[in-house]
């Protein structure tokens, strides 16, 4: 005999203390509001919801399924008085998006409504990149989290179109300072960051590795509010076939799923998210966190790569957050279908219908296809030894209907169930007060220090963990140079079957935020989008993304941080023309600890990807010439505020960079023209620890000398060689071609700077004649070089 | 006029190098076709002219680097890859595939096991070319670079064997630094036919000039070592070479 599999709740008769009790028993994540909606929603069809109907709608109504936040109506005050934001998405990323695509027809191939966004790559393929976070899990299971986090993102891309297939991946964490004393972490069973930072690593490297997907773009940062909530992104970027991006469901298709079987782990990742952190969590939430295996998605991915090009899939989506739920709900959300759940694989037996339904066991794609497919399918899934499972249809009914064993355990109208109540919120912003003063400095042993500062030194222990060169179309490596041991400001990846290339990076500033939310978002699109012309990409076909992390949205300071980071973001994006293509964000990042609630700072990720027309325009970050000229491009101001030496001088209360958005991009184009004219020998943007690190990670290719002479123009010297304003590139031009360099930029801010030299291997800066720095190179290049080594 | 040469890729369910493999055969002038190991039958193998595993994790690697695939070849295709190399036949296995191609026995006897660092490491290496008369190595200099990307690529082998090996001029590839605590610095290995070559690094990944780390690499203005590498065991095949290059130790030609 069979045991029920579920159970009606009823919820007609409880009042809304009761039913946000009944959602915070069944960990649902709903809040009293959504709970009413829920009660009148079942009213309406006159009868009451199965426990699988209520996970559903959980899940689908979670913060992480549906963006409420960012969705919701803002009320936010300022100094310059209170205004309605009507959604920061619909008003900051959607708006400004849609704008672009009208000044640009031809370039956003897709944006927002599929797994990922896509751009034009050349007439034949369309290239697309998306980036997710996996917080919460990599908090709790550091090597598990950041393993499915990044086997979530590579299905996103197997997902989005008809299956684009996953080129190269990005990954970037933030942490508590890896020399956190165990005595500053304020609650029990909080892994420490080394232990966090550890295991987050060999996450992604032996997913990524396995996948055979190089991982070639990333970036790392130390914050103390960090130890509580780390903070993983990956992203994974894809490439197309341009007919294969879109698609559309229909009745009378075949919903199978392929891949890894269904068990207990991951149940209510999607909801378990959408709340905050406590130490309880590290022994109740476990079970939210699902286990990774490489090898069954990587089988799956020969299976979809293959089965797209036949032309074998009508739709495709991934079992993300929400399993087969959100899978199959949104692919039948227009058409309606049947799901039959005994039909599930499992991994154990005994999982009751809402596990099955909504368990985020991984390694799992949901496809649409026609009937007369499946013998192919089937042939497809022998030879890549992966299982395919017929688990339903859709008909044209728009009803979501699911059974087991013969019983209807869930029966939803697809409409009515993605209308979540919309949430009005509140938020304040005041700006800190600042004041810029002339900060002495020690030159020399500021810019040690300054090296040696985990923001900045090199990444490079972690770096050759990940297998950066696999599907060998790495050109522009993560590090490269004479000695291959040198930072480069982007990756750039040929494409097969294309003479185009593209280009990826990233930028986050979370100190910048601390004092000035707004710049910190101007200045992250400046960053990643200069960082991605720097290296050779056309300005005009650049995309971005943005990746939200925040504490307390119910706090209106924080989320009034997060409304102008927001602001900034979108009028440099504008002004950039540079569109977002996709983006995700993650709330409650904060944790009760034993002195009282700790958030993290509002960290805005933007990374992106832009086409690199020919792979003449490649341009690394390392010093060739013997004897070429350095230019400096951009201006440098007295704004120290957020920057790695305001930080190790302990200095606060300076101004923040502000970014002129019109100015810098100006100069961008005018730069490209002088890339394509074969002006540019190597380039290096100027931002964390300012011009006098990036000269130094110039020289650290190992060649030659570098001096520099700083003018005596009345700017501080401290923020000379550390300011860390935004729109500057190092460029290093043949010194037969300085001159035609220069006037190349007769109307922009261009200054020569200084030079390489072959008669020494010193970072030499004066001014105005007077020595401030000489240093051999090969000594600061140790310091940098070897900052993390000790700790990984 | 002879056939294009025709070299057959062997896959496996972790195999993940076989596209940028495939690539840089056909670009060095064979035709490629790469095989899931179901649909892979004896009678395939022994009309091959050149059987190539790529890199990756085969089955995960799991067990031990390339153990799960050596018993699926031996369970699907018996010792059908040694009557093939038997009848002249050429067999090329890369980082993954050397490991496999040495636990089948077709290489001298050892093991690839965990670095000496305990540590995955992907970066770009140099290499001595000691068996510069092989087919696959005719091509290249004395001393050049590949890339590696391995945690399981120390060889090791009975005491005394790595030394015979290097005597016996079976140690095609060494390093010229220590990055794994390999024997003798073995990076590459062929049989005493010369026909079954392994190594660790990616050839494949050295296929175009861009693909090196130096935007001033001193080299071939089109080509990487990697394609050299391909053209070589290509020239080879299509009896181009004029001679027979056996095991090929002595003097670069």
């Amino acid at each position: 005999m069979i045991h029920a599999t579920y159970r009606h709740i009823t919820i007609s008769s409880l009042d809304g203390e009761a039913l946000a009790k009944l959602s915070s028993d069944m960990k649902l994540s709903l809040s009293r509001e959504d709970m009413l909606a829920v009660q009148a929603y079942f009213a309406k069809a006159n009868r009451e919801p199965t426990d699988v109907e209520l996970e559903v709608i959980a899940q689908t109504w979670s913060e992480h399924c549906k963006h409420r936040i960012f969705g919701a109506q803002i009320e936010h005050t300022t100094e310059s008085g209170t205004e309605i934001v009507d959604g920061l998405f619909k008003t900051y990323i959607k708006a400004i998006t849609e704008k672009i695509m009208e000044q640009k027809p031809g370039f956003v191939l897709s944006a927002f409504h599929d797994n990922a966004g896509f751009i034009d790559l050349d007439d034949d393929l369309a290239i697309c990149l998306k980036a997710e976070t996996h917080n919460h899990p990599s908090a709790i299971e550091p090597y598990a989290g950041a393993n499915t986090g990044l086997g979530g993102v590579i299905r996103d891309i197997l997902g989005a179109g008809k299956g684009a297939k996953p080129v190269a991946s990005l990954d970037v964490f933030c942490f508590g300072s890896p020399d956190t004393r165990q005595e500053d972490i304020k609650a029990d069973d909080v892994i420490h960051p080394l232990g966090v930072m550890r295991g987050v690593v060999r996450g992604v490297r032996d997913y990524g590795n396995r996948m055979g997907i190089p991982t070639v773009s990333g970036a790392i940062q130390f914050d103390p509010a960090y130890i509580y909530n780390p903070l993983v992104f990956c992203g994974t970027a894809g490439v197309i076939p341009r007919g294969d991006i879109d698609k559309a469901m229909e009745a009378g298709l075949k919903i199978i799923a392929v891949g890894g079987r269904t068990g207990r782990d991951g149940l209510h990742g999607a909801t378990f998210s959408s709340a905050s952190l406590t130490t309880d969590s590290h022994e109740e939430d476990q079970q939210a966190v699902q286990i990774g295996n490489p090898i069954e998605e990587k089988k799956v991915s020969d299976f979809i790569l293959d089965a797209r090009a036949r032309g074998l899939i009508v739709f495709i989506t991934d079992c993300g957050a929400g399993g087969f739920s959100s899978a199959a709900g949104e692919m039948l959300s227009e058409t309606g279908g049947q799901i039959y759940l005994e039909r599930a694989p499992l991994k154990e037996p005994g999982l009751v219908s809402w596990e099955i339904f909504l368990s985020e066991s991984q390694e799992r794609m949901v496809l649409a296809v026609r009937e007369e497919s499946m013998y192919e399918l089937r042939e497809l899934a022998r030879i890549y030894e992966t299982e395919l499972t017929d688990l339903g249809e859709s008909d044209g009914s728009g009803i979501l209907k699911v059974s087991h064993n013969g019983e209807m355990v869930c029966e939803l109208d697809c409409a009515g169930l993605h209308e979540a109540p919309r949430r009005s919120m509140a938020s304040t912003h005041k700006p800190t007060r600042t004041a810029a003063i002339e900060v002495p400095c020690d030159p020399a042993a500021d810019l040690a220090k300054v090296l040696g500062d985990f923001a900045i030194v090199s990444r490079e222990p972690i770096i050759r963990e990940y297998d950066h060169e696999v599907q060998g179309n790495t050109f522009l490596k993560p590090l490269a140079g004479a000695a291959a041991d040198a930072p480069q400001d982007a990756a750039v990846m040929r494409v097969d079957d294309s003479e185009k290339l593209f280009s990826m990076a990233v930028s986050i500033l979370p100190e910048w935020g601390k004092y000035d939310p707004f710049a910190m978002g101007q200045a992250c699109v400046d960053e990643c989008v200069r960082q991605l012309i720097l290296s050779g990409a056309n300005p005009e076909r650049i995309a971005i993304l943005d990746n939200f992390c925040m504490g307390n949205p119910d706090d209106r300071n924080e989320l009034g941080a997060l409304v102008e980071t927001v602001k900034g973001m979108a009028e440099v994006a504008l002004e950039y023309q540079a569109p977002f293509v996709s983006g995700k964000d993650s709330f409650y990042n904060y944790f009760e600890t034993a002195d009282g609630p700790v958030s993290i700072p509002v960290t805005l990720l933007v990374s992106g990807f832009g086409v690199v027309e020919e792979a003449a325009h490649i341009t690394g970050s390392s010093l060739r010439g013997s004897d070429s000229v350095l230019l400096l491009l951009g201006t440098t101001e007295n704004a120290l505020g957020g920057s790695v030496f305001a930080r190790k001088r302990g200095v606060s209360g300076q101004p923040v960079p502000q970014t002129d958005a019109k100015a810098n991009f100006a100069l961008y184009r005018r730069y490209y023209e002088a890339v394509c004219a074969g002006l540019v020998l190597s380039a290096h943007d100027i931002g964390e620890g300012g011009i006098a690190v990036a000269a130094a990670e110039m020289g650290f290719t190992g060649k030659h000398g570098i001096h520099l002479d700083l003018p005596d123009d009345g700017l501080p010297l401290s923020a000379h060689l550390f300011s860390e304003s935004t729109g500057r590139l190092l460029v290093e031009v043949d010194a037969e071609k300085a001159a035609a360099a220069i006037s190349h930029f007769d109307d922009f801010p261009c200054l020569q700077l200084g030079a390489a030299s072959e008669a020494h291997r010193s970072l030499r800066i004066t001014r105005a004649g007077e020595s401030i720095i000489d240093e051999d190179l090969s000594q600061l290049k140790s310091l940098w070089k070897n900052g993390l080594s000790g700790y990984y | 006029m002879q056939d294009t040469p025709h070299a057959l890729l062997l896959k496996f369910p972790g195999t993940n190098a076989d596209v940028e493999t495939a690539r840089a055969l056909e670009t060095a002038g064979f035709t490629t076709e790469t095989l899931p190991i179901p649909v892979v039958t004896p009678g395939m193998v022994e009309h091959a002219q050149l059987v190539v595993i790529a890199g990756g994790f085969s089955y995960g690697d799991y067990i031990m680097a390339g153990r799960v695939a050596q018993l699926e070849i031996q369970r699907r295709l018996g010792d059908s890859l040694h009557r093939f190399v038997g009848n002249g036949g050429y067999a090329l296995g890369i980082c993954n595939g050397f490991q496999i191609l040495t636990r089948l026995g077709l290489l001298p006897e050892g093991s690839l096991v965990d670095n000496t660092s305990g540590r995955f490491g992907c970066r770009w290496v140099g290499l001595n070319n000691n068996a510069p008369k092989n087919a696959f190595l005719r091509d290249l200099p004395e001393h050049f670079e590949f890339p590696v990307a391995h945690a399981e690529g120390r060889f090791v082998a009975p005491p005394g064997a790595a030394q015979r090996y290097v005597e016996e001029g079976l140690v095609a590839l060494t390093y010229t630094q220590d990055i794994n605590g390999s024997e003798c610095a073995i990076a590459g290995l062929q049989d005493s036919s010369g026909r079954v070559f392994g190594l660790m690094p990616h050839p494949e990944r050295f296929l175009f000039r861009e693909h090196h780390y130096d935007p001033d690499w001193n080299g071939d203005p089109q080509w990487g070592w990697g394609y050299h590498f391909f053209h070589s065991i290509y020239l080879q095949i299509a009896g181009l070479r004029g001679i027979d290059a056996s095991l090929g130790m002595g003097v670069p030609v």
